[in-house]
């Protein structure tokens, strides 16, 4: 009898699930799903000059993309800069989340919202605000000159300067992340550790580092992905001397106007994120 | 309260466990007040109290994770005050249980052992011994979420035992279960302490599990300690009105003593002790009985009227009007005789014994 009714409310849940995800699973294959297939197509279509797409099958980009040696170059610098990128975001991120997740209150309001505000200006303004920071007169500089160190350091239009930046504009996210994954860190499993003969330190990384690796994980394949996809201040602060995936899409399509070659690109620029996406998943299966 | 404090040793001579005027004051108030506390070798001590009356900041600061801000912790004649928690060698179960989400129970159960650099096989075999302890063997690989209340509620017994503490701390650890299980848990804990020999302070709000587990129980109320005594003095001596209302259910009322007698309403009470002026009469529910005694030597009694009648089988409890007071009166039931209907007439009477009271509080 109760299996029964079960049954009819288990169809009815169906049915009404169905029809809330109906919007969003039309609005995703109209501008999500259709031109990524898109996408796909145009990397095995001609390259024409001056900027036209040629309706004839070609592995030819794809070809190109293998054998040319300066593409595996940008892939695997943009990888390891932007695990790179995570790791640090990481170290920088980890005690004020944890910090946060301890506080309460309206301290913990304003935190959160101290957190949350660069959010609410955009990653352009921010990345030209590090250009004031970091430029060869920059605050920086100015302030190690004052401590008689030989300035200026070169930290910006290359790789350091991409790496402060994005550091500091994924925070956020990263914070936001570890946060949502730090629900099963409760403060009394630290102080059983703590009465067990735990050292702070041990407790620290037998107990509250396992505990918060769910959050660690969501966090880190969070900031992997939006550091990879990441143009514009790489574009700035780079100073157009360091080329990466995004950089080198934007480059193709707007510049050199090989549609086929971008599309090629970003196609890789998935295959990235599907691995990501995968070192994600497993992580989280081993955590379990 | 200094003088309700006679039951344990004096100045913590022979104390295993000993509070020495312990305080814990936050900015505006004091959460745990001028607290001593003295606890012999292999004996079970209930912190008994409402919630917020700083038993479980006492237990805190026992085991280290809170500070004192005054006073003095010592075990076995060591002073831990400042000591950290992971010096203090104290089993603590927690409320929560507080089991690691991510061990199986044979690492829950390890953990202490592993930070103490214990030898592999040594701690296999200790691991063992604890679960066996507490009846979980077959359970070692399974997960914490993947057992019931109960189950983790050994586990987290074992965990505290298995690293043999000096001294076990419970903070409420059988409000999570349900009635049945509680029982059961409190006879086996209390085996478990008594066959181990290890000193034990039980925190609880529960009266009956302090009365029927402990050696004896220390009485708090906001922050202090009201009265430490066998469950037998706390029951029939209590040493102050709280105590007396806290612990067992009991009628209170306002009477007007003068020496060895006091007026409550119209009717002259014989009393056990002498005072004089304003006073409560306390007097326990099921210590009342209803209808006259032969011989009134060593009985008080008054007349009153039953105004409900509640029948919940093993006994019956009436309301009863005394002249416009309505005291709460126990029976125990029996098929020889009906429960009285509302309305009637009744004597109610009890020992002079029975009849407890107190100078009102300044």
């Amino acid at each position: 009898m109760a299996a029964a009714t079960d049954d009819i409310n288990g169809k009815d849940r169906f049915g009404l699930a169905a029809a809330l995800l109906t919007p969003i699973v039309i609005i995703n294959a109209i501008v999500f799903i259709v031109p990524i297939v898109n996408l796909l197509r145009i990397s095995f279509n001609e390259a024409l000059p001056g900027g036209g797409i040629g309706p004839a099958f070609t592995w030819e980009n794809w070809v190109n993309l293998i054998e040319d040696s300066y593409y595996l170059e940008i892939l695997l610098r943009s990888v390891w800069m932007s695990a790179l990128i995570t790791l640090l975001t990481l170290f920088c991120s980890y005690p004020i989340a944890l910090y946060l997740h301890r506080a309460s209150g309206a301290w913990r309001t304003f935190l959160f919202v101290l957190v949350i505000a660069p959010l609410l200006t955009s990653a352009v303004v921010r990345t030209y605000g590090w250009i004031a920071m970091l430029a060869d007169n920059g605050l920086v500089n100015t302030a190690l000159s004052w401590f008689g160190a030989p300035t200026p350091f070169r930290l910006i239009f290359n790789l350091t300067g991409i790496i402060i930046g994005l550091t500091e504009i994924l925070m956020p996210y990263m914070i936001l992340a570890l946060l949502a994954g730090f629900g099963r860190l409760d403060p009394r499993c630290e102080e059983a550790a703590l009465t067990l003969g735990a050292r702070p330190l041990q407790a620290f990384w037998r107990i509250v580092v396992p505990l918060t690796a769910p959050g660690i994980a969501l966090g880190c394949f969070f900031c992997f992905v939006l550091c990879v996809s990441s143009f514009i201040t790489p574009r700035i602060l780079g100073g157009g001397r360091v080329f990466l995936l995004a950089t080198e899409i934007y480059d193709e399509a707007i510049v050199t106007l090989n549609w086929p070659g971008a599309a090629t690109l970003s196609i890789l620029v998935l295959i990235v994120f599907g691995a990501a996406l995968a070192l994600y998943t497993r992580a989280l299966r081993r955590l379990d | 309260m200094r003088e309700g404090t006679g039951g344990g040793a004096p100045a913590g001579e022979d104390a295993y466990l000993s509070l020495q005027h312990l305080g814990k004051r936050y900015s505006d108030f004091a959460a745990v007040h001028d607290l001593t506390l003295n606890v012999p070798r292999g004996e079970l001590v209930a912190l008994l109290g409402p919630s917020g009356c700083g038993k479980t900041t006492t237990l805190r600061m026992i085991a280290g994770l809170a500070s004192a801000t005054s006073g003095r912790v010592i075990v076995n004649g060591n002073d831990i005050t400042t000591a950290p928690p992971y010096r203090r060698d104290m089993g603590v179960v927690f409320q929560s249980y507080a089991l690691f989400p991510h061990m199986t129970v044979a690492k829950n159960v390890a953990f202490g052992l592993q930070m103490r650099n214990v030898a592999k096989p040594e701690i296999e075999r200790r691991v063992q011994e604890a679960i066996g302890m507490v009846r979980l063997g077959g359970m070692e690989d399974r997960r914490p979420r993947a057992l019931s209340g109960g189950q983790q509620q050994r586990v987290a017994l074992a965990r505290a035992l298995v690293i043999r503490p000096s001294t076990l701390l419970f903070d409420e650890p059988l409000s999570n279960l349900d009635a049945k299980l509680r029982d059961e848990m409190r006879t086996e804990i209390r085996e478990i302490q008594q066959r181990l020999g290890i000193t034990a302070v039980f925190v609880t709000h529960d009266q009956a599990e302090a009365l029927a587990m402990c050696d004896k129980v220390a009485v708090m109320n906001a922050g202090r300690l009201e009265q430490l005594g066998a469950p037998v003095d706390l029951y029939e001596r209590p040493a102050n009105p709280f105590v007396a209302s806290f612990v067992g259910r009991i009628n209170r009322l306002p009477a007007v003593a003068h020496g060895k007698s006091a007026k409550v309403g119209a009717h002259e009470l014989r009393l056990t002790s002498t005072l004089n002026g304003e006073v409560e009469v306390m007097i326990r529910p099921h210590r009342i009985a209803i209808g006259r005694t032969g011989e009134m030597g060593g009985f008080n009694q008054v007349p009153g009227v039953v105004k409900r009648v509640t029948y919940v089988g093993d006994l019956v409890q009436y309301d009863v009007d005394v002249d416009g007071l309505t005291w709460s009166v126990e029976q125990p039931t029996t098929a020889a005789r009906a429960p009285d209907a509302p309305g009637s007439r009744v004597d109610l009477s009890w020992r002079i014994a029975d009849t407890l009271a107190f100078a009102k509080r300044a």
